[in-house]
């Protein structure tokens, strides 16, 4: 039993642990090599991999997506999709996709002489199912090593616990004022309750006793 | 991207109708978890330090007195914040994201 309540905090764990680590944003130092533009098939399951950018979206079967393709300072390659979120989920409200691919073409340079950059992104980027992050800010930076502080990270993991602080607040709160009293109460409800009920049965023996033996009769037998 | 003005404000009554749910639950749950924490300040306040002769009715009237104050306190309005600031924030990314 230990065991099982273990595997299920450790699913609830990981399902929101990546959960978060798709959706906050997070900061690669890059390379901007090239942007293309390629279209997409979206009518399986990896729809839920990209965005919804317009209304119509969620019943095209295939659409055009913008790519920036990008180089990291340990020399392997990453490349992001580069698409509106809108007002959908996850919340970014990304609405600037041309501007970023314009940026990001602008910031475009070679091994030799290297413009560094990073890029704020969400969402995974995996080969074999053909996921790309979704690049959502660029900005110029002096080299491959700075220092990027998470602020946002930083910012809603703080308020994430103060939520937290205040949903368990609520609920000892609701639990100390409204249901211990009822509890408390029930039980002395309980108490009288049974020793009416012990009185009157003894003064309905006489009417009740005779019909409820009659009904008794309609019951079903407990099965041997 | 290629999207009128139109789609962009379909979306948009979209998150206003679902904030607006989430809002209203989270405005009551507050309001209620407040005015509970108020309340038994108020009865903790009065039972600490019973006026000579002190009786059930005028703890009673004294918690209402204190509540109706709490009604029309700064406190009280303050929780509106939880429906005003997430647009705020909704505003300041979209700020942010698209011309910082």
């Amino acid at each position: 039993m230990r065991y099982v309540k273990w595997a299920f905090w450790a699913m609830i764990f990981v399902i929101f642990g990546s959960f978060l680590h798709y959706t906050l944003p997070q900061h690669d130092v890059v390379r901007i090599v090239g942007t293309y533009q390629e279209r997409q098939d979206l009518n399986d399951w990896t729809s839920m991999f990209w965005s919804q950018p317009d209304d119509q979206s969620g019943t095209l079967a295939s659409r055009d997506v913008q790519f920036i393709q990008s180089v990291r300072p340990n020399g392997r390659p990453m490349v992001y999709r580069n698409e509106d979120t809108g007002w959908r989920w996850p919340p970014y409200f990304k609405f600037d996709t041309a501007s970023l691919q314009t940026e990001a073409d602008d910031l475009k340079s070679n091994a030799e002489v290297p413009k560094w950059a990073v890029i704020t992104h969400y969402g995974w980027r995996n080969e074999l199912i053909s996921i790309f992050p979704n690049a959502v800010g660029i900005r110029p930076v002096e080299g491959p090593d700075v220092t990027i502080i998470p602020w946002f990270n930083i910012f809603f993991f703080v308020f994430l616990g103060l939520v937290a602080l205040l949903l368990w607040r609520m609920w000892a709160q609701f639990r100390e004022r409204a249901i211990d009293p009822v509890l408390t109460d029930a039980g002395e409800v309980w108490d009288s309750v049974d020793a009416r009920a012990d009185a009157a049965r003894d003064r309905a023996k006489g009417v009740f006793g005779r019909i409820n033996a009659w009904l008794a009769t309609w019951r079903r037998k407990p099965r041997r | 991207m290629g999207q009128g003005t139109g789609a962009a404000m379909i979306g948009f009554l979209r998150l206003l109708v679902f904030w607006s749910a989430f809002a209203a639950i989270a405005y009551w749950s507050l309001l209620i978890y407040s005015r509970s924490v108020r309340r038994e300040a108020l009865e903790k306040q009065w039972d600490a330090d019973p006026p000579e002769g002190a009786t059930d009715a005028m703890r009673r009237a004294f918690i209402e007195e204190g509540m109706s104050a709490y009604e029309g306190s700064l406190r009280r309005k303050l929780l509106w914040g939880v429906v005003v600031l997430p647009f705020l924030a909704i505003g300041t990314l979209l700020y942010l994201v698209n011309y910082a």
